[in-house]
């Protein structure tokens, strides 16, 4: 449902000798997302998971390479158009407005206005409390809250694909839990594609397939009993053979 | 007695589709067009014929006084002195505001100056909103000034809004607060075009436990202009916090000073202050959520200026 072919992303890096040297985060991606799937996206700091994600969303433009979802080549739509087209994004570091509910953001979501659909809204998100409905989505609110409600609006636009990026910062160990639950039970009612860019094993262990992403490419893609190996490479430094060496002049691959 | 006009103009400034209930005042074309008094509120031109006394009897709760100013003659400027009254321990929500109907190459102007006495332990809600509209290219300007002062234990809550139309405000607006007193002022100003916006604030904190929090929103679009300056000066054991945000857009360009001045070891002053476009994150959210930018942009606007 999701195709990524030979996908790069490229910034200005900084100024060499020559000046304006093009850094690239995202090296040639190909990859496809079966419809219905829950897919986990992790990887060390810094290479390239939210990058990818927010290529996908439309929120980073593509340096080269296409995007096709449902065989509609989207690569040069807005993100609005694609969340028209179905893709839903939760941002890891949520915004935070002035003056502006969390009732208001539901409604921007899915145009309901009516209580008691959004009192069914929440209590299919399960994570909101209904007393949140009337908060306003400011810096008042505490991390967790707000990653909640991001949550909550991401769901509530029924997506074909949603992506979480890093759905449980700031979150209590007791709601990661009912999280997962939630995102699988989504996954499993609504057939929603599911991508969660995280470093947290429950989530890894809630997906269908594992996407390992390094230096900007997949370096791993299948279940995570396969995965663990090289998570647990990657986790540590070891100075393994791969490195070249078995000492303080070994070569970091990483 | 009213015509379309005014009764948009009042819609615009004081939500009224019609003559209020209880007590009101409605000034038009710097004359007065109606009054009414209450059993508790009473109005009355002041001595020199420059403007109305507002009497609130003590102990009045739960009512409410609309004074509208509407202005649709070309080339006039009017200027008016209102004094509010405000008996101990009354509750009551004061709505004002000047509305502007352009229709010339003649410029129309307001100047309302407000004073408030509010007795101890009083209650007041004032809501002043600023409107202009027409066709006609006169320049509209309302140069508002406000002092206020608040008895022991008074409390007093404004809501300062002018959205759309006003070529030039310059704003004054004074208080004194005395012990236990409490004084909130949120304004709010969208300036499009060449408009100029300039808002002056001086707030003394007198009183033991006295407390001041004062907002400011700004929207500068277009070529406008908006200065804000504010300063809380802090004379007793108090607290006092100025919160100003401007959205720029387009060419616009914003100056805000907030300033405090602790004459005393006890007081608590803070003030937060930030100018800049709308943030890139608001509207990829809203974005996200299927909202063209345009429509993204108007919403996170009228959010901040709610």
């Amino acid at each position: 449902m999701l195709e990524l072919r030979n996908l790069h992303f490229a910034v200005d890096g900084d100024d060499g000798p020559e000046g304006g040297e093009k850094r690239e985060i995202i090296r040639g991606i190909n990859f496809t997302f079966e419809k219905g799937k829950f897919y986990a996206i992790t990887g060390p700091n810094g290479s390239g998971k939210t990058t990818l994600a927010k290529l996908i969303m439309g929120i980073n433009p593509a340096s080269s390479g296409s995007i096709l979802f449902d065989g509609q080549d989207i690569t040069n739509l807005s993100i609005t158009d694609r969340a028209k087209a179905g893709i839903a994004y939760s941002f890891q570091h949520p915004a935070r407005f002035k003056g502006i509910t969390f009732r208001e953001l539901l409604n921007l979501a899915t145009g309901i206005e009516e209580e008691e659909q959004l009192v069914s809204l929440l209590m299919r998100v399960g994570i909101c409390p209904l007393d949140f409905l009337d908060k306003i989505v400011d810096a008042k609110l505490s991390g967790g809250e707000i990653k909640k409600i991001e949550l909550a609006t991401t769901i509530a636009r029924n997506p074909k694909l949603a992506i979480y990026d890093e759905p449980d910062t700031g979150i209590d160990l007791w709601t990661i839990g009912p999280m997962v639950d939630l995102l699988k039970r989504e996954q499993k009612n609504y057939g929603t594609t599911t991508i969660v860019v995280s470093h947290n094993k429950v989530f890894l262990e809630a997906a269908d397939e594992i996407l390992i992403i390094n230096g900007g490419r997949i370096v791993f893609k299948g279940v995570l009993g396969e995965a663990m190996n090289l998570l647990n490479d990657m986790s540590i430094c070891n100075f393994k053979s791969c490195c070249e060496g078995d000492d303080q002049n070994a070569r970091c691959f990483r | 007695m009213l015509d379309a006009l005014d009764k948009e103009l009042l819609k615009a400034v004081a939500d009224l589709e019609d003559i209020p209930k209880g007590a009101y005042n409605i000034r038009k074309n710097g004359k007065l067009l109606t009054r009414a008094n209450s059993a508790n509120i009473s109005i009355d031109s002041n001595a020199d014929g420059t403007g109305i006394v507002v009497a609130i009897a003590p102990g009045t709760v739960n009512e409410s006084v609309h004074i509208p100013v509407i202005l649709s003659q070309a080339g006039l400027y009017d200027v008016v002195y209102n004094s509010f009254l405000i008996g101990e321990n009354a509750d009551v929500t004061i709505v004002a505001g000047c509305g502007i109907h352009c229709g010339t190459e003649s410029p129309e102007g307001h100047a309302g100056i407000h004073e408030f006495r509010v007795g101890r332990g009083a209650r007041v809600k004032y809501v002043e909103k600023h409107y202009a509209a027409g066709k006609g290219s006169g320049k509209r300007s309302l140069n508002p000034t406000t002092k206020v002062f608040l008895e022991e234990g008074a409390q007093v809550e404004m809501e300062l809004t002018q959205i759309g139309g006003v070529d030039e405000a310059d704003r004054l607006n004074e208080a004194t607060l005395e012990a236990s007193s409490m004084l909130m002022i949120m304004e709010r100003v969208l300036t499009e075009k060449g408009q100029t916006a300039i808002s002056r604030n001086d707030i003394k904190l007198a009183g033991t436990d006295s407390r001041a929090n004062m907002i400011s929103r700004s929207v500068i679009k277009g070529d406008s202009k908006q200065n804000f300056y504010a300063t809380i000066e802090a004379l007793a054991k108090c607290f006092g916090h100025i919160e100003c945000d401007a959205i720029i857009m387009d060419n616009g360009t914003n100056e805000t000073i907030p300033a405090l001045k602790a004459m005393h070891p006890d007081a608590e002053l803070t003030h937060e202050a930030s100018i800049g476009k709308i943030a890139n994150e608001q509207l990829m959210k809203l974005m996200s959520l299927g909202l063209s930018y345009d429509d993204a942009v108007n919403r996170i606007i009228q959010g901040f200026l709610k």
